[in-house]
């Protein structure tokens, strides 16, 4: 337990580092007022907007007023929605959630297997199918995946529609997209571990034994392969959890992606201060539970 | 036999129809796809061209319209009349038996209101910035008369109306999200980043449109809004890229109302020498760009706003395409002792406009054929809006800004000062004599303001040579089958529902 209440200190501590710097820095690329109102906006129309924002206070000022609201859970306004930064970026961490959920179950699930069963001959016709094909998965760009994705499916059989949200449909094509690259990674690592794992001693016993192929697989060893694979499949949530820009702008899935994107060209500080801090404490949560994912799967860990 | 149970379950599936449900639409209603996700829905920010392509005209109404589509100058809206009283003021007969989508009636208080709400230092609406330093007063006269006094006189008074969007006098002084308007639809639903919902009212004072509901989606990738349009998921995407316009079927290009130039800073070597501004005026090819880089329509600009606007100059002819002119003012400039060789800046705005480093490319290869020392940067916009508008840094090199105007609203007057100006906050010229044209020109009334507007764009362009005015731009638009819709100039700022209609 003390490791646990090491672990949270140690990157509650980084977080506050993380928003002490990004607060700074942010403000440092320039005034929002320019980017707020029109190019023709008056010199009084700035002032004004810079006054009511306040944006004149000195920086120092800025960061205590809003050290002291967070404390209070308030995050502040979006600058260009007028509404709480924290609705705007829940709003959109929603959509974000779900999408790398989704994807990363199934593709947790598809590697799994599909790893499991090309490593148990490797170099078979099986395997090279799959090791192929996932290479070129993996190499892929979203953007062209995403447009062949549309081109085919939505354009040409009509199948799926082009992109937005509202049915379960809407969802198959920006899942399907996102699910290649990873897919192709955590397979070629489920391979690689499950190899090296055939390889073991307690495997040839098993086989000597006369244990059944399905039972050597999914029993004996995937167990023990697992742990590379849970950290690989970690990272990938991880930057699934920072948003899919790319998925989300051609889909118009109104994910966190792309709000921070657009929140930093608009230096909606506060909406990128709010973004960073709840797609930091999603990171901490899935690194908890990778954690105890280690420590359910290897008994070592848990001494 | 496993085998075979395989091949036939993919054959299957290969050969079943799709099973998803259809996604086109249907009735009287319709989607429009924009590109652009909309932030605000508040009625005093509606001229931003997010907002007002929602709002304006269908939630929220002015008392008076611009006419873009057949040059008819200023119309009728929420006033039915307006007459000159002299000395500033201007009277307004307002509308009867007009009520807002929360039931309230609509009258002279609401106008004043509205415009006090719009000005109020408690919020940043964009309306004060078409009035400048001229202040309103609004004198109520009855239900619905209203006098609206200009001081300084303000002689477009009616067509800066089309830009006040009427509030009932009721709505609190901060920003909204559910705008009440007059207009002949009314917000039904708005969820963030995904879509927003208008329903036509019954009660509507005007003729009922055609459209019953719109439902407006945000696609930032063009194709992909293409593409919805031709899988009839959407009936309309106004602004679409020219290569993804591929159907003369369904896909229309139009005038917009942008007009990219490259602002020269005047006050510093070499561009300080008007020889060297007449030679980068000379080294650009503007029509090898058309229908290459720049799409078919693209149009060579004489004058910092499209030739639909009052007082836009014929007799002002674009540049001509002279390299060796162009080498000769320089040598000239040079031996005057001009720092000719000083590498010139331009610098360009990544995503102004599809192909937009290309085209800065090749005009940064036009410069350097006829002996200019040119770099090229591209910026995001927030940079280049700093080396944009005053107070510009003390110290900065020679720059040009490869920049886009928009002036959709039919006078000058909205873009000349700031762009052209001493005191315009994005002017990169100094000069006493535009300053009094442009002052002339704002106060004058019908056939003398055309002529003043007409004078000033002809002195601007062959005395003065203030920058580079490079194109007029054009955009594209998909249709659907459905909808009859026929873009204007307009399109880019505000789509009226009321401009659709079904086959």
């Amino acid at each position: 337990m003390p490791r646990y209440a090491s672990r949270i200190i140690s990157s509650f501590a980084s977080l506050v580092l993380l928003l002490v710097m990004v607060f700074f820095l942010s403000r440092l690329t320039g005034d929002p007022a320019a980017l707020f109102l029109p190019d023709d906006a008056t010199p009084q129309m700035i002032e004004q907007f810079r006054e009511l924002h306040g944006l004149n206070d000195p920086m120092i000022v800025q960061f205590g007023r809003y050290v002291w609201d967070v404390l209070h859970l308030n995050f502040g306004d979006s600058l260009r929605q007028a509404r709480p930064a924290i609705e705007v970026v829940t709003q959109a961490f929603v959509w974000t959630l779900w999408l790398a959920l989704i994807t990363m179950a199934l593709v947790t699930a598809a590697a799994v297997v599909i790893g499991s069963l090309a490593a148990f001959r490797p170099g078979g016709i099986f395997d090279r199918i799959v090791t192929f094909t996932s290479l070129i998965g993996a190499s892929a760009p979203d953007f062209w995946v995403a447009i062949v994705g549309i081109t085919v499916f939505a354009i040409g059989l009509g199948w799926l529609p082009t992109s937005g949200t509202g049915t379960v449909w809407h969802w198959i094509l920006p899942i399907a997209v996102l699910f290649i690259r990873p897919f192709g990674l955590i397979l070629q690592v489920v391979r690689g571990s499950m190899v090296s794992a055939f390889g073991s001693a307690y495997v040839k016993t098993a086989r000597a034994k006369g244990v059944r192929d399905r039972s050597i697989i999914f029993v004996h060893t995937l167990r023990n392969a697992m742990l590379p694979v849970i950290t690989v499949v970690g990272d990938q949530a991880a930057a699934l959890l920072n948003g899919a820009v790319v998925v989300e702008t051609i889909f118009g899935f109104p994910g966190v992606g792309k709000l921070m994107i657009d929140s930093i060209l608009n230096r909606d500080f506060n909406v990128i201060l709010a973004a960073i801090m709840v797609t930091a404490i999603a990171i901490f949560v899935m690194n908890l539970l990778i954690d105890l994912a280690y420590a359910l799967l290897d008994p070592r860990i848990r001494t | 036999m496993k085998r075979t149970t395989l091949l036939l379950s993919s054959a299957l599936a290969l050969a079943l129809p799709p099973l998803a449900p259809a996604f086109a639409q249907e009735g009287k209603d319709v989607t429009i796809v924009l590109g652009e996700d909309i932030d605000l829905m508040e009625p005093c920010m509606a001229t931003r061209s997010n907002i007002g392509r929602i709002i304006m005209e269908n939630v929220s109404e002015t008392l008076t319209e611009y006419d873009v589509k057949s040059g008819k100058g200023v119309l009728p809206r929420l006033a039915e009349s307006w007459e000159d009283m002299g000395g500033g003021t201007w009277r307004f007969h307002l509308r009867e038996s007009v009520t807002f989508s929360d039931g309230s009636a609509f009258d002279a208080a609401d106008v004043k209101a509205s415009y006090e709400r719009a000005s109020s230092d408690k919020l940043t609406c964009e309306t004060p910035r078409y009035f400048g330093d001229t202040k309103l007063t609004f004198d109520v006269v009855d239900e619905h008369t209203i006098d609206i006094t200009a001081d300084p006189a303000q002689p477009i008074l009616p067509l800066l109306m089309s830009l006040v969007t009427i509030v009932p006098s009721e709505t609190p002084v901060e920003f909204v999200r559910e705008p009440v308007g007059t207009g002949p639809y009314k917000l039904a639903s708005w969820s963030p980043g995904q879509s927003v919902v208008l329903e036509r009212r019954d009660d509507y004072w005007g003729e009922q449109p055609a459209v019953e509901k719109a439902t407006y989606v945000f696609r930032t990738d063009p194709a992909v809004a293409a593409a919805m349009v031709a899988q009839g998921e959407a009936d309309l995407a106004p602004s679409i890229s020219a290569v993804d316009a591929t159907d003369s079927e369904t896909d229309v290009s139009y005038l917009n109302s942008e007009t990219t130039y490259l602002r020269l800073d005047s006050a510093i070597p070499p561009i300080s020498d008007k020889r060297v501004r007449e030679a980068l005026n000379m080294s650009i090819d503007r029509d090898a760009f058309v229908g290459t880089l720049l799409p078919e329509g693209t149009v060579p600009a004489v004058a910092m706003v499209p030739p639909t606007t009052l007082g836009w100059n014929p007799d002002v002819k674009e540049y001509p395409y002279d390299p060796e002119k162009a080498k000769e003012l320089l040598a000239a400039a040079k031996a005057d002792g001009v720092p000719v060789d000083t590498t010139l800046y331009l610098i360009g705005r990544s995503n102004l406009f599809p192909g937009v480093t290309e085209v800065s490319e090749a005009l940064q290869q036009m410069m350097q054929d006829v002996g200019f020392n040119v770099e090229l940067q591209m910026v995001e916009v927030a940079q280049q809006e700093e080396l944009y508008s005053k107070p510009f840094k003390e110290g900065r090199p020679p720059q040009m800004l490869f920049v886009s105007h928009d002036n959709s609203k039919g006078d000058p007057v909205f873009s000349m000062f700031f762009k052209y100006d001493s005191n315009g906050r994005q002017s990169g010229i100094a000069d006493p004599k535009v300053d009094e044209m442009i002052a002339k020109a704002s106060a004058a009334t019908g056939e003398e303001r055309t002529k003043d507007w007409q004078e000033l764009f002809a002195y601007l362009h062959d005395e003065v040579v203030p920058d580079v005015l490079l194109f007029h731009m054009v955009s594209f638009a998909r249709v659907g089958d459905r909808i009859e819709f026929t873009p204007t100039i307009a399109t880019n700022s505000m789509l009226p529902l009321s401009e659709i209609s079904f086959k």
